[in-house]
Order: C-alpha cells, then sequence, then structure tokens
C-alpha cells in the first residue's frame, strides 16, 4: 500500500508539487492524468528519489517504509520502479548486462543468491520474447538507437525481470503503435497481482481500455485535482482539461 | 634518449611540452621508495614472484630485468630464439624477415625491475618487419621505481603488419615509438597507461607508401597526482592512406592527462582519410585534462575528422542505473568501464581485448572500495 500525504516538491526552489494526496492500496491500479507540466513526472521521479527534487513537506509512505528517507537503490530494493517517459541511453553497457546486474543486484538485498549466466540468459530470453524483444535488442547497448517504442517495451521488459511491487509507468503508451500498446499492456496486466500497486500516467484513453484502472485521478497545477472510476477518463477525453483551471491539452 | 635529451628535447619544443613537465624529474623524490611499492597492493610485487602468474600458459615472453634481456627467463615457446638481438648498450633488434609470420604466437615483452635497478633505464629497440610479414607484440612495462625511457624504431616493409600493444603499470615512463610504413602496411598501436610518474608516450607514425594504415589507441587510467601525456603525430606522406585514432582518459583525484594527436596531410597525399577522438571522463572536479587536436592538411582531396570531448559521468544514467537497484559505487564503476568499452572494442586480438579489460577492471574496482570507504 502507498500513500503520500501532503506531498510538496521544488525543482530549484521552484515549487511544482503543491500538495498530493494519493493512497494506493494493494492490488489496485491508479491512473494520473493531467496536463503537460502538471508535475506527473515529477512525481514519479520524488517516488524513485532522483536528486535535485526537494520534498519540502509531506510523506510518502510504502508498505509501512518511509520512502522518503531511503536511497534510490534501497527504493529499489523495496520495490519501487518507475518506467520512465525518457529512457536513457547507456553507450557501452549491454541491455543483457544492465539487466543481469540489476536483477543479481535486487536479489541481493533480498538476501537471495545470484542467479548465475545460464539461469540468467533463460530467464532474459523468455521474459523479452513476451514483451516482444529480439534477442538481438538484449544484446545492443541500453537504448541506443532503440526507436522510441522499443524504448517503452525495453521499460516493461526490465519491469517484468526485476517484478518490483510498486510499478510507475510514466507516459508508457506514448509513441507505442497500436500492436505495441497490447503487447506493453499485455505485460502490465501480467504483473497485476493482489501485493503490487501501480500507478499509470498517461495522456489517452485508449490505454486504460486495455488496462483497466481502479481508479483515475486528476493531476493538474501540482494537485490531484479530481478524483473518481474509469468513467473519469472518458469524460477528460472528451472535454480536456478545462474545467481544472488550464488550457485543453 | 636518455633523461637529459628528453628534457633537452623539452625545453627546445615548448609548444609540444606545454602540458608535461620533465624539470620535476631532476629534482623529485623519484624514483620512490621500493617500500612504497612494495606496500601498494595494486602492484604486483617485483620479479620472480611477480612473474609466477606468467609461467602457467605458453605465450612467448621476453624477461628484461632492469633493462637487461634474461634469456634464462625467457618463454619463446614456438617462436625462434634469434628473434631477438642486441644489448641494452646498443639496442635490442627484432627482424622480422619477408612473408614471416608470427601473429598467432603474440610475442610479450616483460619489464621488471628489482633492488639492483639502476636510477635511469634507457632502452633502444629497431623492430623491422620484411614484406608481407605479421608480428603480434606486447610491451609489459610493471610498475617500475626507475625512471624509464624507450625509443622503439619500426620500420615495416610494403604490406607488412605490425600489432602493438603496451601496458605501463605505473612509474617514470618516457617512450617514443617512431614507425614507418611503407604500401599497404599496417600499424596498430594499443596503449594503456596506468599510474605516470610522469608518462610520457609519444606515437609518430609516417604513411609512406600508398594504402598504407595506421590504427591507434588507447586508454589511459589516472587518479591521485599522476600525469599521463599521450601526444600522436600521424603524418599522412602518400595518397590513399587512412589512419584511425580513439583515445580514452579516466581522471580522479587530482591528476593530470594529456592528448595531443596531430594528423598531417601532405600535398600529394590525396584521398586521405584520417579519424582521431579523444574523449576524457573526470571524476574529481580537481582532476585536469588537456586535449590538443591539431589538423594540418595540405592536399584538397581528404576526408578527415577529429573530435575531442572531456565530461563527467552522465547522472541521469547514474540515476537510471541506480533506480534499478545498482548502488551507487557499483553504478559509477558500470559507466567506468562502459566509458572506456568503446575504444577496447577497437583491439582485434580477443585475448588482448580479455587482458586490458581486467587490467581496466582491476583499476576500477580498487576505485570502486575506495569511494565505499
Ligand atoms: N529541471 C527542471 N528545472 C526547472 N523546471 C523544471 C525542471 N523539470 C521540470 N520542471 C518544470 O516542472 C513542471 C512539471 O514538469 P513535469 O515533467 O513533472 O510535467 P508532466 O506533468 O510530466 O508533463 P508532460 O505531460 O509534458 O510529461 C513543468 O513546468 C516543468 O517545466
Ligand atoms: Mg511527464
Amino acid at each position: 500500500m502507498l500513500s503520500i500525504r501532503n506531498l510538496h516538491a521544488s525543482i530549484s526552489n521552484k515549487e511544482i508539487l503543491k500538495g498530493i494526496d494519493l493512497s494506493i492500496p494493494s492490488g489496485q491500479v491508479h491512473a494520473v492524468m493531467g496536463p503537460n507540466g502538471s508535475g506527473k513526472s515529477t512525481l514519479s521521479y520524488v517516488l524513485a528519489g532522483r536528486a535535485g527534487y526537494d520534498v519540502t513537506e509531506g510523506s510518502v509512505t510504502f508498505n509501512d517504509m518511509d520512502l522518503l528517507k531511503l536511497s534510490t537503490e534501497e527504493r529499489a530494493a523495496a520495490g519501487v520502479f518507475l518506467a520512465m517517459q525518457y529512457p536513457v541511453e547507456i553507450p557501452g553497457v549491454t541491455n543483457m548486462m544492465f539487466l543481469k546486474t540489476a536483477l543479481n543486484a535486487i536479489r541481493k538485498a533480498h538476501g537471495e543468491s545470484e542467479l548465475d549466466a545460464m539461469q540468467m540468459l533463460k530467464l532474459l530470453r523468455s521474459k523479452a520474447k513476451d514483451i516482444g524483444l529480439s534477442e538481438e535488442m538484449l544484446k545492443r547497448a541500453v537504448n541506443v538507437g532503440f526507436s522510441g517504442g522499443e524504448k517503452k517495451r525495453n521499460e516493461v521488459l526490465q519491469m517484468a525481470v526485476l517484478e518490483p511491487k510498486l510499478c510507475i509507468l510514466d507516459e508508457t503508451d506514448s509513441g507505442l503503435d497500436i500492436d505495441a500498446l497490447k503487447i506493453v499492456a499485455d505485460g502490465v496486466n501480467a504483473l497485476r497481482s493482489p501485493d503490487r500497486s501501480m500507478i499509470v500516467i498517461t495522456h489517452y484513453q485508449r490505454l486504460l481500455d486495455y488496462i483497466a484502472p481502479d481508479a483515475v485521478h486528476v493531476l493538474a497545477q501540482g494537485k490531484i485535482r479530481k478524483s473518481g472510476g474509469a468513467e473519469l477518463a472518458r469524460e477528460l477525453e472528451e472535454k480536456g482539461y478545462a474545467d481544472y483551471g488550464c488550457e485543453a491539452a | 634518449m636518455t633523461l637529459a635529451a628528453f628534457i633537452d628535447r623539452s625545453r627546445k619544443d615548448k609548444e609540444d611540452w606545454k602540458y608535461t613537465d620533465l624539470n620535476a624529474l631532476l629534482f623529485s623524490s623519484f624514483p620512490r621508495k621500493r617500500e612504497s611499492i612494495a606496500s601498494d597492493s595494486e602492484h604486483k610485487s617485483q620479479l620472480p614472484s611477480n612473474y609466477s602468474d606468467c609461467s602457467a600458459d605458453n605465450r612467448a615472453r621476453l624477461v628484461f630485468l632492469n633493462g637487461v634481456w634474461q634469456p634464462t627467463l625467457s618463454h619463446f615457446a614456438t617462436v625462434p630464439s634469434c628473434i631477438l638481438m642486441g644489448d641494452l648498450e646498443s639496442g635490442y633488434e627484432l627482424t622480422l624477415g619477408e612473408q614471416t609470420c608470427l601473429v598467432a604466437q603474440p610475442i610479450e615483452l616483460v619489464f621488471v625491475t628489482d633492488n639492483d635497478a639502476p636510477h635511469e633505464i634507457d632502452l633502444k629497440f629497431f623492430i623491422d618487419i620484411g614484406a608481407n610479414g605479421r608480428l603480434t607484440l606486447l610491451e609489459n612495462h610493471r610498475a617500475s621505481n626507475a625512471i624509464t625511457t624507450i625509443e622503439t624504431d619500426i620500420s615495416l616493409r610494403p604490406h607488412a603488419k605490425f600489432v602493438h600493444g603496451k601496458i605501463v603499470q605505473g612509474g617514470a615512463h618516457l617512450a617514443t615509438a617512431k614507425a614507418h610504413v611503407a604500401t599497404g602496411g599496417y600499424y596498430n598501436n594499443f596503449s594503456l597507461l596506468r599510474g605516470g610518474m610522469p608518462i610520457r608516450n609519444e606515437i609518430d607514425v609516417i604513411l609512406e607508401g600508398e594504402e598504407a594504415q595506421a590504427a591507434l589507441n588507447g586508454v589511459m587510467l589516472l587518479r591521485r597526482a599522476e600525469h599521463a601525456d599521450t601526444t600522436t603525430h600521424l603524418l599522412h606522406q602518400a595518397p590513399q592512406c587512412a589512419s584511425r585514432q580513439v583515445y580514452k582518459t579516466v581522471l580522479d583525484g587530482k591528476s593530470r592527462g594529456v592528448f595531443q594527436g596531430e594528423i598531417t596531410v601532405a600535398p600529394d597525399a590525396q584521398k586521405s582519410d584520417g579519424y582521431q577522438l579523444s574523449r576524457a571522463l573526470l571524476l574529481s572536479d580537481q582532476a585536469e585534462m588537456d586535449a590538443k587536436p591539431q589538423l594540418e592538411i595540405f592536399a584538397d582531396d581528404v576526408k578527415c575528422s577529429h573530435g575531442s570531448a572531456i565530461g563527467c559521468l552522465d547522472e541521469d544514467a547514474l540515476f537510471y542505473l541506480r533506480s534499478r537497484g545498482l548502488d551507487e559505487a557499483s553504478a559509477r564503476a558500470l559507466l567506468i568501464k562502459a566509458f572506456v568499452t568503446e575504444t577496447l572494442e577497437e583491439i582485434q586480438i580477443e585475448e588482448w581485448r580479455v587482458l586490458f579489460r581486467r587490467e581496466i577492471e582491476t583499476w576500477t574496482d580498487a576505485q570502486t572500495a575506495r569511494e565505499k570507504k
């Protein structure tokens, strides 16, 4: 269970998050929608623990842990995973090496034994196949020269491999063609489980046709302005964000 | 060339020695006390114990103790023992006849010092490879408490191929290698420089015959107050020659790295293809890198490019790795290794790639251990 209370955060002294309240019970998927620049990515970075984001007020607890006290890697070990809006390219590190190092680091933090090369290869191959990434993509440098859609799939692949407890998907659907969207949604749905919570940030109702959310929240100007069921997403699709003090996005 | 001769040159050609000052060597407390070397766990202890790790396999190895060749400690494998002639005084000669091919059998030259080492060791090598000959040679300079100078003259006859590797593990090391490459010849140099009290590694290549080629690559790994300088001069004298250079430098502490790379294309050298890249990674804000690429082109139909970049570890990449569970030190180590990987890929000999990668990993792992403390 994730519980965000009155969260305020600033970037270089400019307040972006202005008192976010959001609770996501275990097993639920919540969609967060909102106009450009409203603070969706900022929220996800604050949850993942990126440097440069100052929390000035409020609290975040996840499964009874004070998330804000943990380093980025401790949060990852605690099960936080952010599928980034703009995945980073890492020349010189193969996707295979990256996944292997990450999984073993997390297993180690959980007191589990590291997987040997054969076990790892088998696991990665099968997960990559599920998400529609070829083996060749595993051998390439992380995200280097990947198309926009391939990068997003790669994020979901990492998520499937690391099996986190809190999945934050920041516009993972943007830039995906219809077929890829289905594959990614299948990947996400396969991860739905009673002990896993998900935040799905999106601009499009379309994704929510495939990933049925338990709740939808509107984030505008740094605050959750409205919460509701799946119908709220359809309403936003029709009316835009004009009701929330913003121009239509 | 002796230290005195190097210093003399450095005083005459100030531009070429702008970033590396040898005067300090005259007065410094160098050579370091032996104890301090022995206590530095990263440097393997000196001969003969440091040699034990080498005797296991069947590689051809010629051992030089304090600059003096030691036939009894050397291992020739299938290489004819007459391959090396000469002595420290007059210089060593390595001559390969026409059509002779020794690529399958790389030769390693191991340079070690012991307690009887003089203050300065001045080495000279003459390497001559006959037409269509092939030679693969690795110079391995163990951390030394003597000042080492090494002058290497290389002649590659038509279509000869020479793969020349070099590892310097620390100490004061001043080197000039000059390679004359005839028609269709190929000179490949890969240098891994660690430590540096200081190191100056000069490589001059003259592409004398048509379609001659050169590939120069290297990695410099520096920390503390170490100083290493790679200076290359590439002269395209004949038409249709190609040269390629990729150098990477990683600097921590108060270390200083220098890369000076000059490509000159003579008026007749049409259709020359020259490429040069120098990239440096600064791990500390007190480290310094000076990069001076230089192109002098006197022909009109050429393709030449160079690039140089100095940067820090990519914060976005660090965050990305950490958000996937890697601790900060491991994330940094992974990115440092990734940074030099591009250069390692230029090495065509698998065995060497493994060897160089291991050297680099030893360095980054020691670096990581230091950070974790
Ligand atoms: N490093 C930064 N420095 C200054 N302002 C920033 C920085 N990063 C983000 N911002 C500002 O914070 C605000 C929120 O940005 P954020 O990326 O969270 O928006 P978003 O809701 O994810 O938008 P989008 O839908 O376009 O992805 C924006 O006004 C943005 O310009
Ligand atoms: Mg965003």
